[in-house]
């Protein structure tokens, strides 16, 4: 059957319109509807109660050859499921785009599977059971559409993944109640959608609901609410968070399309005309400016602010006096990295932790309570958004434009970890001379209502000395080199600093910090090592590859990030070893492909390939 | 005659271009290209991916990257043409052409190539100089050179 526009009944079970609808479906559990949108128009397909799959099919209004073929879509996009920005669009067989992401909260969909045959049913000894194949026959007949035994449909909130064995596992729907997927059309299209009828496994959490459809009009792509996001969920006690623009990604647009989600944020992946090559060269040759927004601040405050970094941030803080910042880790009880960061000290009541994760200032948080503390935590971030100005060419550029409201500094003078405030033209600011590439660099922290005019001004002023924004992809590649963590791949809240090769920011000396006896005990003998290596040939190694003694079969380590160095010339990676295996010079072997088929011969050396003394950020 | 085409690719890809153009070519991006001299000749560079490069060159190439001995593979393929046009020609064909995210037309500087689509036909425009002089460098399949040249001589008609 073909659903009809309901009577604008006041759904109170799902969130509000994301704007004026123009239809509206309620699909009843186990059933399915068929649907028509024209070119331009948003499809919004809603998990009301929660845990629901619903099997979605398109086609091309004009030619029900052109449906959505997952095959061509993986292929196009080279990811398992589209998602909202570069590579969102699901393609026909003939290429052409039918629908494209805009907005996803759940981030969990297959198109690996079928939507759920009879025979699925059967062999499970449930002949005759309600399927959503079944369904999308009964709903396409009168179109003219021949049944099939089977729809190869995109299959929203049904939670699948191909694991390393190569099988496709399948569990519990990720959604929660409310969670949506927003589609534009790119064509006109015929449209179906169920509400899966599956209760014999956990895929709709054994108790099939509803699922709802808005529709709304082509007009809707000038509205923000409609601007292309990725939910992410971080903990279960915090909301969901759409990706979102940092205050300079309306300057970065115009020069790319080379947008990716990058911890919440939308940020650069290299540039349009220019390349990852030509950034990070300028980076090490020149200058480079890059959104490093999508770090988190928070502002700790109160008579027992030191006392609580001094107990949750591994640096002894006492040497972190007003003016100076230091870089460290928050850890927990077991010594493992919660997240590294940069704590600045503004005075002994008042500090600022710079970090990765939404969750570091409820950690914090969560310390002083239980320590009965008075600190104030405040989450600053959509507040202080942050450029960094990088390169050996970067004091050059900033000096005429800076100016500081204490006449005793100047650019000149500002240390390596020192910060103060200063303007930039006519641009407030706090100026940091901090950054995340080996290079001499600043960091400038500003309101975003100045973001636009920052970046302007910097880009504008340095372009004489071959300034050049910066992507992430060269970022990646310089960050690499110097031998700096990256969450996720040198560390996470199971590593302990001694393993992720910053023991030294560890102060052990303290009286008392968390994960202190943990990691008295650890630093005599850390389960691995982090190291560099240097290959021996041009390949490039991968994070969780392998290593291997020379010639023998016993694992030693596993690589944690790899590029090719331009500076170097060389393919190089860091890396976590056992300990008996990270003696500088050692000979290593890093097992490439399935780890049998070829190994490559890397030497042991300091973590950073690239000025591992530090000499260029000290400058 | 036009100087042919040779691809060159592999694990030591970089490594070779490395040794045949200089350091230089690996301040190149993807789809950024350099000229240069090699062996007293003319010869323009335009790196297509990290470790693959096509070269506009008239002499021996292959006599050249044989003794280096590396992991590579230099061919010249019979499948794919070549068309030098007038950089005038430019602005006409960008109007027309498109391209697939996040490759850019708009503003295309010199030695610069973009993969692109002419009403439908894939080619790769390639900005760069020859001679001192810019010009523009169509790279597609062979088969399609004739509707291509058809296509472009309804843009120059225009």
């Amino acid at each position: 059957m073909t659903a009809n526009v309901l009577s604008a009944p006041t759904y109170t079970d799902i969130p509000s319109p994301l704007g004026p609808i123009i239809a509206e479906y309620r699909i009843a559990p186990g059933t399915a509807i068929s649907y028509s949108v024209t070119q331009g128009q948003y499809i919004q397909i809603i998990d009301v109660a929660g845990a629901q799959c619903s099997d979605f099919l398109a086609f091309n209004a004009n030619d029900y050859g052109q449906e959505i073929d997952s095959t061509v879509t993986r292929t196009l996009n080279g990811v398992t499921n589209p998602q909202a920005g570069l590579h969102s669009k699901y393609f026909s067989p003939s290429m052409q785009p039918l629908v494209e992401v805009i907005q996803d909260t759940c981030g969990r969909h297959d198109s690996f599977f079928l939507a759920c045959t009879p025979r699925y049913y059967e062999d499970a000894g449930y002949p005759g059971h309600p399927s959503c194949s079944d369904n999308f026959n009964r709903v396409l007949a009168p179109h003219g559409m021949a049944s099939r035994s089977g729809w190869p449909a995109i299959n929203f909130f049904y939670n699948t993944q191909v694991d390393c064995h190569g099988h496709i596992l399948s569990e519990e729907s990720w959604s929660r109640s409310g969670d949506y997927v927003l589609l534009r059309a790119h064509q006109d299209l015929l449209c179906a959608s169920s509400a899966c009828p599956d209760d014999i496994d956990p895929a709709n959490g054994w108790q099939p609901t509803s699922i709802h459809i808005r529709v709304y009009g082509a007009d809707q792509s000038a509205r923000p609410t409609f601007s292309r996001a990725m939910g992410r969920r971080v903990a279960a006690d915090f909301p969901l968070r759409l990706t979102q623009d940092s205050a300079f990604t309306p300057c970065i647009r115009p020069l790319t399309d080379n947008v990716i989600e990058y911890n919440g944020f939308w940020v650069p992946n290299s540039f349009a005309h220019q390349g990852d090559q030509a950034e990070y060269w300028a980076l090490r040759r020149r200058a480079a400016l890059m959104d490093l927004s999508a770090l988190r601040k928070f502002e700790v405050t109160g008579p027992d602010a030191f006392a609580l970094l001094q107990y949750a941030f591994s640096r002894n803080v006492e040497k972190i006096t007003s003016g100076r910042s230091g870089y460290g880790c928050l850890l927990n009880p077991h010594g493992g990295i919660v997240d590294d960061g940069i704590v600045f000290c503004f005075g002994p009541t008042h500090y600022r932790y710079v970090g990765n994760c939404d969750t570091d200032g409820d950690w914090l948080q969560r310390i002083a309570q239980r320590q009965g503390w008075s600190v104030d935590i405040e989450a600053v971030s959509d507040r202080i958004h942050n450029l960094a100005l990088q390169g050996p060419k970067s004091r050059d550029i900033l000096r005429p434009l800076t100016s500081f409201a204490d006449p005793t500094i100047t650019l000149d003078t500002l240390g390596y970890f020192q910060f103060t405030a200063a303007r930039v033209g006519d641009i407030p600011l706090l100026l940091s001379r901090t950054g995340y590439t080996g290079e001499l660099g600043y960091e400038l922290f500003v309101h975003p209502d100045k973001g636009a005019q920052l970046w302007h001004l910097l880009l504008q002023s340095g372009q004489s000395a071959g300034l050049l924004p910066l992507g992430m992809k060269a970022l990646d590649r310089a960050r690499i080199e110097a031998g700096l963590l990256a969450s996720g791949y040198e560390f996470d809240d199971l590593t302990s600093p001694y393993q992720a090769g910053i023991g030294w920011t560890v102060a052990m000396k303290k009286p008392d910090f968390i994960g202190k006896t943990a990691l008295d005990k650890v630093r005599q003998h850390p389960p691995r090592v982090a190291v560099g290596l240097v290959l021996a040939g041009n390949e490039v190694a991968a994070q969780g590859q392998n290593i291997y003694p020379q010639g023998e079969r016993w694992r030693i380590g596993q690589i944690t990030s790899a590029t090719f160095s331009p500076i170097r010339n060389q393919s190089i990676a860091m890396a976590q070893v056992v300990p008996e295996y990270a003696a500088p010079g050692t000979p290593v072997e890093i097992g490439l492909l399935d780890g049998i088929k070829r190994r490559v011969v890397a030497t042991v050396g300091p973590l950073a390939a690239f000025d591992p003394t530090k000499s260029r950020v000290r400058i | 005659m036009e100087h042919p085409l040779w691809d060159l690719a592999g694990v030591d890809g970089l490594a070779v271009a490395r040794s045949l153009f200089g350091a230089e070519v690996d301040y190149l991006a993807p789809f950024q290209s350099m000229e240069t001299r090699l062996q007293d000749k003319n010869c323009s560079v335009l790196r297509l991916c990290d470790r693959n490069f096509r070269i506009v060159y008239a002499g021996p190439l292959q006599q050249l990257i044989t003794p280096l001995k590396a992991k590579i593979w230099l061919k010249q393929f019979d499948w794919l043409a070549r068309l030098s046009l007038p950089i005038s020609l430019l602005p006409e064909i960008i109007s027309q052409a498109t391209v697939r995210p996040p490759h850019r037309l708009k503003d295309i500087p010199n030695h610069r190539a973009v993969p692109a689509q002419l009403q439908g036909m894939p080619l790769l425009i390639w900005q760069h100089p020859h001679q001192g002089q810019p010009i523009l460098e169509l790279h597609a399949a062979r088969q399609d050179l004739k509707t291509l040249t058809s296509k472009l001589e309804q843009i120059q008609s225009l």
